[in-house]
């Protein structure tokens, strides 16, 4: 907890006292410190600082440190104090006589004056909750000690805890006092059995009825004895070491006393694919150093995931290709042209497999990350440059050196599209800029696909107005493109569940396209849209749905 | 046949098969037992300077005269556990005002008055704050004590704050009171002095797009340039980044930490210049006339008998403190205006009889609030906490949950009834952004969808921060920038329709669960107790008897050099001893453990320890050239303090400038550079650099203490019943209540009389214990299945009407639709569910580029919205607020 629990006496010769002090210090924080530079391990000083922050006692700082005695002491002057780390959190829990910050010593003595001196408890033992803005919150707890030499046979103490939260002080007003209480029993009880064994030897009553009284030397009278330390009057050797251990915990129990269950929303589909092949990558490298001796080659998988963890942005990694690249879906569209850009995105959404065959890997490159924003992770499998063709199983983004074939029974599929990168008019080269792509490349669009690509899918219709809206920056349309997935990709989720898991028949798919909103001009892109992202699930999800329908049944059937 | 939701209500239990479902669902009272009107005492004292102590108020020396045809002497009579506890209608109705007799006060007020305003007079002039425990008869005493002032002269300029008086005197109107008391103006000052400080303290302005006025016609959206009352929002969040799943609540949970964070000294949050009005002059500012008086407003309740009922309204009553303490200042303006109204009566009797009259009825009030507050039906299964913290039970919760919606969705088809509703509660209780904010953390398995935030558990461990708090703020939906806080209340004569109102805005109104940890009742185990294991086990002095120590004549030589008065050599001698066994009777191997998480300070303290046990011959010199701490001191003393503070530094860290930012991500490297830091040397900080001072602080020390381990107890975790989730989320009530975030109420007669005043009331004291801009209440009407809101900034609405109606979001309605829809294609529910949880993550996905759209625009086109984003303008109030919570910027550029 964010306090200070501190012990104090009630000197009957110097009046209220901090005996000991137990903070927590938090590990450090980039907030903006407070003025008030803090002087750390600063306690020689002390006699400066005993005076300040108080109105109601006039005691002069000069003469404070002779008024010292052994009552008013904890920790002897050389003693450095006490820490305990907690080691999974990095609070320290740091014992003194005094706070070591120097604010927080005028606000500790402030409680301990008024817990001692002003605040008013019936019975004078109990729990008192007091203060202000100013000198911060307290919670104290004033008790009696036995001390056969003392004023009435007893001695008045308080424990404090400090804090600058009022209500998660009062709030934990229940704890304290249980725990403080405990804390007060045990000293009481364990000063009881020395007073009383002491009493047993030297009855004090008896002795203090025999002898003169005189009220001028009543104060010095018992001098040698009077202020006897808490230690004394335990007869507990470990004292303070011990009220170090019990204020400790009692501030990290306080402060660990209510938890939080709060919930952050499930993981993108994204984010659950890209764990997901990362975990697989893992495995399968450390697959390969069992057999080859760790000599493999990790480049792949730590590339991937860096690429794939920034791919809702455009893809920083190109960058140190030299070349011109594409920056942005809008930058392709723009070089592209609308009409050919609108056929590429068709055929990418669709599933197909996109070839680009050119002698700049960098541009090619850079093209598929552009256009690998518009589909789920899952959805994306890209092999960028390529001296031979691979299947469209393999992947559906392809970059080919520009000698490379393309088989027959591709370039006649419905179901890839090329793009052939072509270079224009080398001799000027040196007065374009990069980014002058046109100058420098000329593209062919070519595909066998002979369906019409204007009318759907729905999502690229809207992501071309975002495009072609300039008044709308790249942020915006990527996060625009990120709200069109994400939307879509609920949509399969439930035609997934739908058809894959439930295995309903085609009337009621029919209700949940509708439902859906994939219905409509552009249905069938739609439909083949929804059913190729399926393949982009993650398997957790998967598994999940049919794990749950598993457990439903077996409900069922009981 | 008694539906399903009967059920879910029903008080009685039902004695089907399906018992267990219905005794858990039951709406249950909180209390435990019967709470008593007449357990409320209010003592009202006043302290002067010259004239001692008197007593102004006490509720137990007052008795009522003409109790015949009333009610009942509500004291004497509580109302029992189911019923009502009406009040305010008797005062209205009535021609005449009760006569009150006034006697003498009771025996113990004396003493009272010693505690509440302490032996010795404090020099401090803001109210204070005092909670006593008296031991018999068993009481709890709040006490309040606030100096005096007359007339209502704030010292201060108030030119700079032109604009924040102007729009917080739109915000708090004069105070019109039943008897033609003209204006207060004390009211709207006190606010200003509070926004003042809260200015100078917090204002962070945020830069702001610079965008025309003028609009051309086409779609824009209508701005006004007053961004006054917006501002007043505290510690405006720094922008988070995308990925990070629960930003926002972590941010909150953060400041939070930080605003009351001890290591940074006292740094008053507020203003505290609150003062109790004497008079209702406004030009008497002679700083002169100011006596010095005090007053003091009490409450003392009488705690239950039995040791169980006492607990359990103990732990009810510290953990719900907040909400006491704003019903007390409630009381308090309530007191100070009765005391300015009987001023202006000549005639003396009539003068008491005003003033006793008006504190009652103040007094009835807050002890009616009190019994409400107790003793409510509560919503004993709020669907969402019992989602959260019964992962089994998931099922059929998800079950009934959607039942329950399509029943509602038919009911107000008509009237967009539930979507209306729902897009209010969406848009004010924002506490289900940050569980819908996509987490990057896998979830646990497939039993619970979503994670628990991580980040956010780290915090609380590492920084503790206070998370009643925190859920007080969910509930009220206070997450958003600038704050605001909201409440919904359900109206209807139909019980069924209501109670299935709640059951379902359950759901949508949202906040963590909490657990609580508790030690087992063995104590001589507790760590608290410091005496235990040393008083049974004397062993490790015997087994390590002290050895000639090489500390003590150092010890002494410097102690005798600080200090001319001898000091006795037996102290040093024992304390010695004390370490010596603290290090030796624990684990040998502790140190050793720990050196392997922290070398630095381990290796330290086994320079302390090893030196005092194996280098018996080492002797003073050896010490001296180790830097041990003594010396350390010795030099500390002689040398100027800077010099010796460098060098006290050698395990310090490098000063790495930490700036203004509270970026999350910020504050984990800078966790992680800590870390990294401690298991290394590093350089030396830079001592002038005053940002790296809290690391000093926490590092300096590290060298130097003897290091003990901290005791471990065993703890029982089990869920807390004493919190928010459980205690705001009211059943179908007898009466309006002012501080749940949901109930329901059959008549909205005393709602229209309280409203607009409680609202006012939340934003000068609100229980959040932070500043809040706007307070806001949802009015659901089941019957006229309307649905409004209600705010503290605009007081007056057309026609009659309490609130503002409100605009239904496509996005909303879809939503809803859609998940009814594939409900009733008979898809699991399970499903359902996670459905309509992605589809609200698509509105944050959605809010996410509105506030990306806001960034870069110099003017805002719906229709662009539309098209491009697909955001209709009945969406912007939703995705503005809800983008608010992680773009502050937003409402700035919005409104």
């Amino acid at each position: 907890m964010n306090a200070l629990v501190a012990l104090c006496h009630f000197c009957e010769l110097h009046g209220p006292r901090t005996l000991f002090c137990t903070e927590a210090v938090h590990p450090p924080s980039p907030s903006p410190p407070q003025p008030g530079p803090a002087i750390p391990g600063d306690r020689d000083r002390e006699a400066d600082r005993e005076g300040e922050g108080l109105t109601m006692r006039a005691n002069s700082s000069a003469t404070q440190r002779a008024d010292m005695c052994e009552g008013c002491r904890s920790l002897p002057a050389s003693h450095p104090g006490f820490v305990s780390v907690d080691s999974e959190t990095g609070i320290r829990y740091l014992s003194h006589q005094h706070p070591r910050q120097q604010q927080l010593f005028s606000v500790v003595r402030q409680a301990c004056v008024r817990s001692l001196s002003c605040e008013v408890c019936p019975g004078r033992e109990g729990p008192i909750f007091f203060g202000d803005e100013q000198h911060g919150f307290v919670f104290s707890h004033t008790f009696f000690i036995k001390d056969s030499l003392a004023r009435g046979f007893q001695r008045w103490y308080s424990i404090v805890v400090v804090a600058m939260d009022r209500i998660y002080l009062i709030n934990s007003w229940p704890f304290l006092l249980r725990h403080l209480r405990l804390t007060i029993q045990s000293l009481q009880n364990t000063a009881l059995k020395v007073f009383d064994s002491e009493q047993c030897v030297c009855p004090q009553r008896a002795v203090r009825m025999n002898s003169a009284f005189s009220p001028a030397v009543f104060p010095h009278q018992r001098s040698g004895n009077a202020a006897r330390s808490l230690t004394s009057l335990t007869q507990h050797p470990n004292l303070w070491a011990s009220l170090h251990s019990s204020f400790s915990w009692l501030l990290k129990a306080c402060g660990s006393r209510l938890t939080e269950k709060l919930l952050e929303g499930a993981p993108t589909e994204d984010t659950l694919v890209l764990i997901e092949r990362q975990t697989e990558q893992e495995e399968e490298m450390s697959g390969w150093e069992g057999a080859e001796g760790g000599g493999s080659n990790p480049q792949p998988s730590q590339s991937e995931s860096v690429q794939a963890k920034d791919f809702q942005f455009d893809d920083t990694r190109q960058e140190d290709l030299l070349g011109p690249k594409f920056k942005s879906l809008r930058h392709l569209r723009q070089v592209l042209g609308a009409s050919d850009f609108r056929q590429l995105a068709w055929h990418v959404l669709m599933g197909n497999q996109v070839m680009w065959r050119g002698a700049d890997p960098g541009l090619i490159q850079s093209a598929f990350n552009v256009l690998k924003a518009l589909l789920p992770v899952g959805c994306v499998r890209a092999i960028p440059y390529s001296p031979h063709y691979e299947e469209a199983y393999r992947c559906n983004f392809l970059g080919l050196s520009p000698d490379v074939p393309i088989p027959a029974h591709v370039s006649s599929s419905e179901f890839s599209v090329l793009v052939d990168v072509l270079n224009v008019e080398r001799g000027c080269v040196n007065h374009v800029s990069d980014d002058d792509i046109l100058s420098l490349y000329q593209f062919n669009i070519s595909s066998a696909n002979t369906q019409a690509t204007d009318k759907g899918p729905t999502l690229l219709n809207k992501m071309e107005v975002a495009l072609s809206n300039e008044n709308l920056s790249v942020e915006v349309v990527s996060l625009c493109l990120l709200c069109l997935k994400e939307e879509w990709m609920n949509k399969v989720k439930v035609l997934f569940k739908f058809s894959k898991v439930d295995g309903r028949g085609k009337e009621d798919t029919q209700k949940v396209l509708a439902l859906l909103g994939a219905t409509g001009p552009g249905e069938e892109d739609n439909v083949r849209l929804l059913k190729f992202w399926m393949t982009g699930l993650s398997k957790l999800y998967k598994s999940h749905l049919m794990t749950a329908v598993r457990v439903g049944e077996r409900t069922l059937s009981q | 046949m008694p539906t399903l939701l009967q059920k879910l209500f029903s008080k009685r239990a039902v004695g089907n098969g399906n018992a267990r479902d219905c005794s858990t669902a039951v709406e249950k009272c909180w209390a435990s037992a019967e709470f008593d009107l007449a357990q409320i005492r209010l003592i009202v004292y006043q302290d002067c300077e010259r004239r001692g102590r008197q007593v102004l108020f006490d509720s137990k020396a007052i008795h009522k005269l003409d109790a015949s045809e009333l009610t009942a002497d509500e004291t004497k009579t509580p109302p029992n556990r189911s019923g009502a506890c009406h009040i305010g209608s008797q005062a209205s109705e009535k021609d005449k005002p009760p006569t009150y007799q006034y006697t003498r006060p009771a025996s113990d007020v004396n003493m009272l008055g010693e505690m509440m305003f302490g032996s010795v007079s404090m020099s401090y002039k803001g109210s204070t704050l005092k909670i006593h425990h008296i031991r018999s008869p068993p009481q709890l005493m709040v006490s309040k004590v606030f100096s005096t002032r007359f007339g209502s002269s704030t010292s201060g300029s108030t030119n700079t704050l032109q604009d924040s008086y102007e729009s917080m005197s739109q915000t708090f109107p004069s105070h019109t009171s039943s008897i033609g008391v003209c204006r207060v103006p004390s009211a709207p000052l006190l606010c200003l002095a509070r926004s003042a400080s809260f200015f100078a303290a917090h204002s962070n302005p945020v830069d702001m797009p610079s965008r025309g006025h003028s609009e051309d016609g086409d779609s824009g959206i209508a701005r006004s340039a007053s961004l006054s009352s917006l501002l007043a929002t505290p510690l405006p969040s720094p922008g988070s980044s995308f990925s990070s799943g629960c930003a926002s609540s972590y941010q909150r949970r953060w400041h939070r930490s930080q605003a009351t964070s001890l290591q940074h000294g006292p740094i008053p949050r507020w203003n505290t210049e609150e003062m109790f009005s004497l008079s209702d002059e406004s030009c008497s500012s002679n700083p002169a006339m100011i006596r010095r008086k005090k007053i003091a407003i009490s409450i003392i309740i009488s705690l239950p008998e039995r040791e169980e009922e006492n607990h359990n309204f103990q732990e009810f009553f510290f953990s719900h403190f907040p909400l006491f303490e704003s019903h007390m200042n409630k009381l308090k303006t309530a007191i100070e205006r009765a005391m300015i109204v009987c001023r202006r009566i000549a005639e003396s009797s009539q003068r008491v009889q005003v003033y006793l009259c008006r504190v009652m009825e103040a007094l009835g009030e807050f002890r009616m609030t009190v019994w409400n507050l107790y003793m409510a039906p509560r919503i004993s299964e709020p669907v969402w906490l019992s989602m959260i913290s019964q992962s089994t039970e998931r099922n059929p919760l998800c079950q009934r949950f959607l039942k329950e919606m399509s029943l509602l969705m038919d009911h107000g088809a008509k009237s967009q009834f539930l979507s209306a509703l729902l897009t209010a509660v969406l848009t004010h209780h924002l506490a289900w952004v940050p569980t819908v904010m996509p987490s990057s953390l896998p979830p646990i398995k497939t039993t619970c969808q979503k994670p628990a935030s991580q980040t956010v558990d780290l915090l609380a461990k590492s920084h503790p921060y206070n998370p009643l708090w925190a859920q007080l703020g969910d509930l009220y939906g206070a997450l958003g920038s600038p704050v605001r806080v909201c409440r919904t209340v359900v109206v209807g004569r139909r019980r069924e329709l209501v109670q299935r109102v709640l059951y379902i805005l359950s759901y949508f109104i949202r906040c963590s669960d909490l657990q609580e940890h508790v030690q087992p009742q063995a104590q001589m185990e507790n760590p608290a107790n410091p005496c235990s294991s040393q008083t049974t086990d004397p062993t490790p002095e015997k087994t390590f008897p002290p050895k000639p120590d090489p500390l003590k004549p150092t010890a002494c030589v410097i102690d005798k050099a600080l200090n001319p008065e001898p000091f006795p050599g037996t102290s040093v001698e024992q304390n010695n001893h004390t370490l010596l066994t603290d290090t030796k009777s624990t684990n040998p191997s502790s140190s050793l453990e720990s050196s392997t998480v922290r070398p630095g300070c381990a290796e330290m303290g086994q320079e302390c320890f090893g030196e005092d046990s194996d280098s018996v011959g080492g002797g003073l010199e050896h010490i001296l050239a180790n830097q041990s701490p003594l010396l350390h001191r010795v030099q500390f003393h002689i040398g100027s303090p800077r010099e010796t503070e460098n060098e006290g530094q050698a395990g310090g860290l490098s000063g790495v400038g930490c700036g203004r930012g509270l970026d999350r991500k910020l504050h984990q490297r800078l966790l992680t550079d800590i870390r990294r830091n401690e298991s290394s040397d590093s350089a030396l900080g830079d001592s002038d650099d005053e940002e790296t001072s809290q690391r000093e602080l926490y590092m300096a020390t590290e060298q130097k203490e003897y290091e003990l381990p901290l005791p471990t107890c065993q703890v029982e975790s089990r869920a807390s019943v004493n919190h928010f989730g459980r205690s705001l989320l009211g059943g179908y009530c007898p009466q309006y209540m002012p501080d749940f975030a949901l109930h329901g109420i059959s008549s909205d007669l005393r709602l229209k009389q309280c409203l607009v005043s409680d609202l006012e009331h939340t934003v000068l004291h609100p229980a959040l214990d932070e500043p809040v801009a706007e307070a806001l209440c949802i009015v659901a009407d089941t019957d006229r299945l309307s649905v409004q809101v209600v705010t503290s900034q605009r007081r007056v609405c057309e026609g009659g009407q309490l609130g503002r109606d409100v605009m239904v979001s496509n996005l909303v309605h879809t939503l809803i639709t859609s998940v009814l829809q594939l409900y009733a294609l008979n898809i699991a529910s399970d499903f359902c569910v996670m459905h309509l949880e992605d589809r609200l993550q698509e509105l944050y996905f959605k809010s996410r580029s509105l506030a990306e759209y806001l960034i870069g625009q110099t003017r805002v086109h719906v229709k662009e919205l539309g098209l491009a984003l697909g955001i209709e303008s009945s969406d912007i109030p939703l995705l503005a607020a809800v983008a608010s919570t992680h773009s502050p910027y937003v409402a700035q550029i919005l409104l």
